[in-house]
Order: structure tokens, then sequence, then C-alpha cells
């Protein structure tokens, strides 16, 4: 008997063997592609155990998205909570575990994500050896939460509702405010977003950065800066007979009017196109309005900023340019288009003595326990135009307000500098522009917000303008707490 | 055979210990799991010294392997059960379980040193294993995950199938060891394999075909396998003939085609085996989660309380090995794997020598049955083979599950004591025997 005992003893011993060769096949030899199977949410899983950190507001205290804890059968599950809703969410994101992330949630990852993070402090390194699920680092952004309010509010209140603005302190770069409307309820994405990508309103477009229009006259700021490296000075008389007729194109002001003898600096205030056309074809010339414009950023991409930005374009190469293109291009029509973040650039940057400034929108990441992580420092990005050109130009943007009597621009106490912007968009109503930067002697706060298709046209054929009086919140609570 | 075991035991109650240890700072959970594991040490302890007392020349290294892995199994129903809503209570019965088992243990060593007596009662035995299982068919039964297998006895409610087990394994033993003599010689040829006189194997016959019959009507596929497979090793032992053997595994051939096609819930854990991938979210999902947490784990294990092995449904009882195998990593699992194929060495090795056909072959069955669980579910959630709902013996979580292996345990040890006393009687001088 104790024969066959023995030999039921080795089957069983062989069985336990083959227990151990199964671990091993799973464990080692097809370890790797069950990690990356797709029914496989374990790794998912990974990253909703630890709470992410927080992200705050530029006054350190308003909080623009926080885990909250929950427990459930398979132990603590952190969700995500914006407490300020759609106003941030184009520059914040969302954090799904079925439809990935955008924003600064995925920009930020790996400070915000309490896991892949290789350690930075000692409690760090402690909790990581201990295998703790250590919570992520807390950023810290420059956004303004007022006027990032402020902006979207007013955005949503203008006639499509639709549209975009930029803000920017012009001598640190940091961004202000950073806003799309329409935009998205971030809280409870996962049940959203099926209806979001539907929407034809694309509520997950950031317009701020991604879309792109036609800048129309606040264009000719670019314009006007090369027209002032070519030796135009902003007194010098030209002549507008109404219409410029170029090969196969005839040029005519806006609302068809004809204003006769004007100064360059009344050009720019009165926004002639006929003028513009004028310099830009006979004064400057085809090369250096496309160099200009690539200084100030047209043709740069920006991927080296934190959010994804469609960079601003000419439409064509210069060699390319007809007269015809020149100048339409002068007032920022034909195929030139950017956005509020390239434009919003522009005004800082003339805002800024010609030095426009790396923009930045992150002041600073901290550990949970307080301990500075990285605090990006400001750093000049371009130098488009030199000290004299950019005053000059600040002076003739000043007189955009006063001479063209733009008073729905005005903030009491402060001189403000502007550009507007009806860059026509058929066959649909045009889209309104404003860039401004305050105050004009000392500037605390760059601006430019747009309306797409805000530019309805009233019976007496004046355009509406509805980027002006937002831009102007916006300065006005700026500068009635910082510049104050 | 006289052992000592005091070092084992210090050792399985250390890991166990720091298991726990280990879970306050994973789970920052506050001092319950010191107070389990004081409270676990010193039942373990205090039936180590009991047996050591009153079983003094039995194989004890049995214990350490019992403590090791119940204490791993209290350790890890904690770790998968803490504050989890709905099962926050799992491992406080488990524990208590541990008590009614041990007590259980106890009172087998107290009381059934000369346990010769239970194969007396063989048939008795068969009544009482056919009436448990037959309790699940009367309105006390109750079904769970589609298998008939549970009993509702007011205060507990437990599964009669583990008992059953025990009781048809004395009655084989018993049954077998009468009959092995004549059950071995052949009377008669069919188609070439040599048949036993229909007379002897009758019973056998009936008992095991009967137990089958009403287990797959429960639809308790791992405990048909074993009720299956451990008699026909029984079988085997007694009486040397590989026929039996080979006879079996046609009728296994048969009987599982024909289940396959008669019964759903049989189709639907083979389909799941042959591709979960087809159903990934309902009827693969078990199987694939199981896989997903045991790759999680590699070589070394993501460390206890750090796996997701929750994501597992019935992760507590039958898919334990698998948080075992995420949490520990092939290393911790192998471990675990050696100290089942220990526990098993040390039962063969007590029924090589126990002195008299039942108690060998009492040994031997209790035995095959714990190998054959450990290998039956370890390999269904390993996916060797096809899933069949059984426990881990000592480590999952389950009240009839512990104490039947307890009880189990306990048989082991009075049998071992017998041959351990008979062979120091034989060391002694002649004049100082009885």
């Amino acid at each position: 008997m104790n024969v066959h005992l023995l030999r039921t003893f080795y089957l069983f011993v062989a069985g336990f063997v083959a227990l151990v060769g199964m671990l091993v096949y799973w464990q080692v030899y097809a370890r790797e592609s069950l990690a990356n199977n797709p029914n496989n949410g374990l790794q998912t899983r990974r990253s909703i155990e630890a709470p992410r950190g927080l992200i705050l507001a530029g006054d350190g205290k308003t909080v623009l998205a926080r885990s909250e804890g929950h427990k459930t059968k398979g132990g603590a599950v952190y969700e995500r909570i914006y407490p300020q809703g759609a106003a941030f969410s184009n520059v914040i994101g969302y954090w799904s575990v079925r439809y990935g992330a955008s924003g600064i949630e995925i920009a930020e990852n790996s400070n915000l994500s309490g896991v892949s993070s290789d350690p930075t402090t000692l409690d760090d390194l402690i909790n990581q050896v201990r295998g703790g699920r250590q919570p992520g680092n807390n950023v810290e952004l420059t956004l303004d939460p007022e006027l990032q309010r402020i902006a979207y509010d007013e955005l949503g209140q203008t006639v499509t509702g639709r549209g975009s603005a930029m803000a920017i302190d012009p001598k640190t770069g940091e961004i202000l405010a950073l806003v799309t409307s329409p935009s998205y309820e971030p809280n409870n994405i996962d049940d959203e977003f099926p209806k979001l990508i539907q929407n034809p309103n694309a509520p997950l477009l950031d317009r701020a950065t991604q879309s792109l229009y036609p800048p129309g006259s606040t264009f000719k700021l670019i314009t006007s800066s090369a027209a002032l490296k070519a030796g135009v000075r902003p007194t010098d008389e030209f002549f507008d007979p109404g219409y410029l007729d170029t090969p196969g194109y005839r040029v005519y002001n806006y609302q068809g009017k004809d204003y006769g003898e004007l100064t360059f600096a009344e050009a720019l205030a009165f926004s002639v196109n006929v003028i513009f056309a004028k310099i830009a074809i006979y004064e400057v010339g085809p090369q250096l309005l496309y160099d200009t414009a690539r200084d100030f950023g047209y043709g740069d991409p920006y991927d080296d900023f934190i959010l994804p930005v469609s960079g601003s374009d000419l439409g064509y190469p210069v060699d390319q340019w007809v007269e015809g293109n020149t100048a339409q291009i002068a007032f920022g029509q034909d195929r030139v288009s950017s956005n509020v973040f390239e434009m919003g650039l522009v005004a800082a940057t003339v805002a800024n003595d010609g030095v426009m400034m790396e923009p930045r929108l992150v002041r600073e990441v901290r550990s949970p326990d307080g301990i500075i992580i990285d605090r990006p420092a400001q750093s000049v990005r371009r130098r488009p135009i030199d000290v004299q050109t950019a005053q000059t130009l600040n002076q003739m943007m000043q007189g955009v307000i006063t001479t063209g009597q733009l008073t729905a621009a005005e903030v009491p106490g402060v001189k403000v500098a502007g550009k507007t912007g009806t860059a026509e968009a058929p066959p649909r109503e045009p889209h309104s522009w404003f860039v401004s930067f305050a105050p004009a002697d000392d500037p605390q706060i760059a601006v430019a917000v747009m309306v797409e298709n805000g530019g309805e046209i009233a019976p007496n054929g004046d355009a509406d303008t509805p980027a002006i009086p937002i831009a102007q919140d916006m300065m006005e609570e700026y500068l009635k707490r910082d510049g104050g | 055979m006289t052992q000592r075991a005091t070092t084992p035991m210090i050792l399985a109650l250390l890991v166990t210990i720091m298991g726990f240890a280990t879970l306050i700072f994973v789970q920052q959970a506050t001092s319950p799991p010191l107070i389990y594991g004081a409270y676990y040490a010193g039942t373990l302890f205090a039936l180590y010294l009991g047996v050591r007392l009153w079983l003094p020349h039995s194989d004890v290294l049995l214990l350490p392997i019992v403590t090791l892995l119940t204490g791993l199994g209290l350790v890890l129903i904690f770790r998968l059960t803490y504050n989890v809503p709905g099962v926050e209570g799992l491992a406080l019965s488990q524990a208590i379980w541990i008590l009614v088992g041990s007590g259980a243990m106890l009172f087998i060593v107290l009381f059934f040193r000369n346990y010769s007596r239970l194969f007396n009662y063989k048939y008795l035995m068969v009544i009482a294993a056919f009436g448990l299982i037959l309790m699940t068919f009367t309105p006390l039964g109750y079904e769970v995950n589609g298998a008939q297998l549970w009993v509702d006895l007011g205060p507990v409610n437990f599964q009669p199938s583990e008992f059953a087990r025990i009781a048809l394994t004395i009655f084989f033993a018993g049954y077998l060891a009468e009959k092995r003599e004549v059950m071995a010689a052949t009377s008669r040829t069919f188609m070439g394999v040599q048949l036993p006189a229909i007379k002897y194997f009758g019973p056998v016959a009936l008992v095991w075909a009967g137990s089958l019959g009403l287990l797959i009507f429960e639809k308790d596929l791992g405990s048909s396998l074993l009720f299956f497979a451990v008699p026909l090793l029984m079988l085997y032992v007694a009486t040397g003939r590989t026929a039996y053997v080979i006879l079996g595994s046609i009728l296994f051939a048969f009987g599982s085609i024909l289940t396959f096609l008669l019964f759903d819930h049989v189709k639907v854990r083979v389909e799941a085996w042959l591709d979960p991938w087809e159903e990934p979210d309902s009827t693969g999902f078990q199987i694939l989660q199981s896989i997903f947490n045991i790759a999680d784990g590699g070589l070394t294990g993501t460390g206890l309380g750090a796996g997701f092995s929750q994501t597992i449904p019935e992760v507590q009882t039958d898919f334990i090995f698998s948080t075992v195998a995420s949490e520990l990593g092939l290393v911790g699992a192998t471990a675990v794997i050696l100290a089942f194929l220990f526990f098993t060495y040390r039962g063969i090795k007590i029924a090589l020598l126990a002195g008299d056909d039942a108690s060998k072959l009492l040994a031997f069955g209790l035995t095959a049955m714990f190998a054959m669980q450990t290998l039956v579910i370890i390999g269904g959630v390993t996916k060797a083979i096809p899933l069949t709902g059984i426990t881990l013996p000592f480590v999952s979580y389950g009240g009839s599950s512990v104490v039947g292996s307890f009880i189990l345990t306990g048989l082991l040890l009075v049998i071992s004591e017998r041959s351990g006393k008979r062979e120091a009687e034989e060391l002694l001088p002649p004049e100082d025997r009885l």
C-alpha cells in the first residue's frame, strides 16, 4: 500500500509544481502584455487611489480642483471636484478614468499625481519606501479668479455667447485670465462627455488658445510697428480717397467712408483700412510686414506653452504675396488668423516697451506640506520692437481711446491704450475684437477680448462692439485692487 | 515520531503578527489588527500546547503550518474587508471561526484518540453525510451564487458538504480497509480490463455515485470534483490496481462531457475558462480580474495592502490566492504553495507510518482531500483548469471550511499519535514496556 501512497504523493507534488509554473507564466512571462490589456483597469485604479494635488488660483486661496475620497468596496477612491465649475475648465481641464484628461490636469500630471512622481522630498522617499500612497503636489496658477469669472460671465451674456478673453501682466508674463465661452461643467465629466463632443458650440474647444479667427483691425498694431520701423512717423500725413485699387482687388474703408487727409496716428485711431493698405504696400513692403508679424509670434506654434496652442498664421509665405494680399493683411483680413492668446501677447509687448515676456500659467508647485518644488522664473520670450517704437505705438493706442472717442473703454482715473477690431467673417456677423492695456503710462494689465460674430450691424450701419465693455470691466476690476 | 515544533510555531505567529503590523502602516488601520493578532497568537499557541500535552507522540509539525495558513488568511481577510462597507465584519467572524475550529480540533484530540471506533459506524457516516447534503434541499437550505450548498440553522449558516466530505472519507477508509483484499482480486475481465466482484464494489460505487449525484444537483462543482477524485485515489491506494484509475478517468471524461451538455452553469464555467476574453465584462470578468491581479503582483508583489484584488468578486473566499499572488508576488505565492505541499507531505508521512490499513486509508484520504482541494482552487484562480467554487483550506474566509479543515487536522493528529506511541514503545527496553 505504501508504494501506491508514495505514487499519489508524487502526483500531488507534480500538481503543486505545475501551479508554480502557472504563476511564473502569469507573473513573469505574460505580465507586461496583461498590464497593457485594454480590459485591465488596474493601472487607472492605481491612479485614482491616491489623492491628486490641489490646483489653486493666483490668490493662493481659491481652489480650482481638489480630490475627494470615497469609501468603496475596493478601498478609498478619489474623485476630482472643481468648485469653480465651467469658468475655469478650459484651463484646468478634466480628469476622467474613462475619457482621459486635459488642461493643467494632464500638463501638470506628474506633479498632481501622487503615484508616478520621483521622490522630491525626504517624506516622499519614506512614503515610497513604505509603499504608501502619497498625495500629489499642489499647483498654484497665475489666474486671477475675479477676472476669469467676470470675463466668463460677460462673454456668456453676449449676443452669441461665444467668445474668448485673455489678460496678462505685461511685466511678468503671468496670465491673469484665459477664458472661453461656452465652456463645460467639469464635474461629472464621465456622464457629460458624450453630450459635450456632440454639442455644435464645441464647449470642449478652448477658443482662447485653440481657435483661430481673422484678427481684423487689431492686426494694425503689427502693421503700425512695421511702419514705425520703416520710418513712418505718427504725424506723417496720408490721403484717403475712400478706396485703393490693387491689381484684382479694391480696398474700401469700413462702411465705405472716406476720411481725406489724415495723420498716421489718426489713421490708427479711426482704423482707416485704405491708409493702412497704402502704408503696407508703399512704405513697409511685404517682407518687413511679414518679418514684424513673425517677430510678434505669428507662425510660432507655442508648443512649449503649458496648454496646446494653435499658432497664429499669416496665410501665405511672403514670396506669394501680391499687392492685394499685402493690402488686406495690413488690416488683419485675407487669410490672417489669430486668437486672444496671441493678440493679448501683442498688446502686452507694446505695453512692456517692446519686450514680450514668456507667458506663464503656473506660479509654483508645492508639496502637500508646503515645500516649494518648482517656481518657474520669468523670462523674455521675444523683442519684436525697440523701446522707442513701443512707446510711440503706446501713445498712438492711447489716441485710439481719446481721439477715437471710445468712451466705453475708459477706466476712471487711468490712461487706457487700445485697438478695436471688427473682423469680417462672412456669411455671418463680424467678430468683435478689442485689445488694450492700462494704465498706459505704467501698464499693469493687458487684455484681449473677442466675441465671435458679436459685431452685429445696427440699422445706422454701426457695428456693435461687445468686446470693449468686457475688456474695460476686466481692467477696471484689476486696477481697482492691484493698481490702486 | 515525537515532534517538537515550538520554534516553527513562534515563527508562524511572528509572520502573522508582522502581517497585521504592516496593515497598520498601509491601511492606517487602528488598534483592531493588533488585537486580532494577539488573540490569534494566544488561541493557536494554547492549541499547540494542548496537543503537545494530550498527544505527546503526534506529528505536531502540522500545527505551525495550520497557524501560518490561518494567520495569513486572517491578515488577508482583514486587509480585504477593512473599512469596506458591507463586509467589514468578516475578519471578526473568521477569528471566531478559528476559535470554533480550534475547539473542534481539541474535542477530537481529547475524545477521539481511539478513532478506530469510528470505522464501526461507517454506514452511519454514510447516512450522516447524505443527511447533511440533503439538508440543503430542505427549506433550511438556500442558494448562494447559483449553488444550493448552504444551510441556515438559525444562529449559524454552514456548508454541509465540507463536513459530509470528512464523514464519507471515514466510510471509504473503513470499508476499503475491510474489503481491499477481495476487491484487489479480480473475478472477470471486461474488454481486457479486469473487474472486481460487483458484490464488494457495489457499496462503494453506490455511495460514490449517490454523493456525486447530489452535489451535481447542488451545482457545487468543486465539491463534486473532490467527491469524485478522493474515493478514486483511495481505491487505487487500497487495491493497488491502476484499472480503477483508468476506469475512473473514463467515467470522469464521460461525466464531464455530460454535465457540460446538460448543465448551463458548467458550460458557462468551461467557456469562461477557454476564452474569458469573449465576455470580459460578464462571464469572463472574475477570472480576468484574477489574472490581471496575479500579473500585477509580478515577482515580489505590490506589497501587502497595496494591490487591487478587491476588484475580483468573492476575493475573500474562493479567490483569496489571487490576493496572495498579487500582493506577495511570485515569491510569496510560491512560499504559500510550499506550505500546502509541506502539509500534504506530513499527511502522507502519517499515512505511511500508520499501523493498520484503515488508519492508513483515512490519513491518506484526508490528505488527498486537502491536496486536491488546494490544487483545484489554485488551479482555478490561475486559469490552469476551469474554475470550480471551492475554498482554499485554512486561508479562505468561511466558517464551515475553517472548522472542517481543523477537524481534518485533528484526525491526522490522532492517527499520528497512535503510530508515534507504538514507535516510542518499541524503542523502550522490554522491561519498561507496559
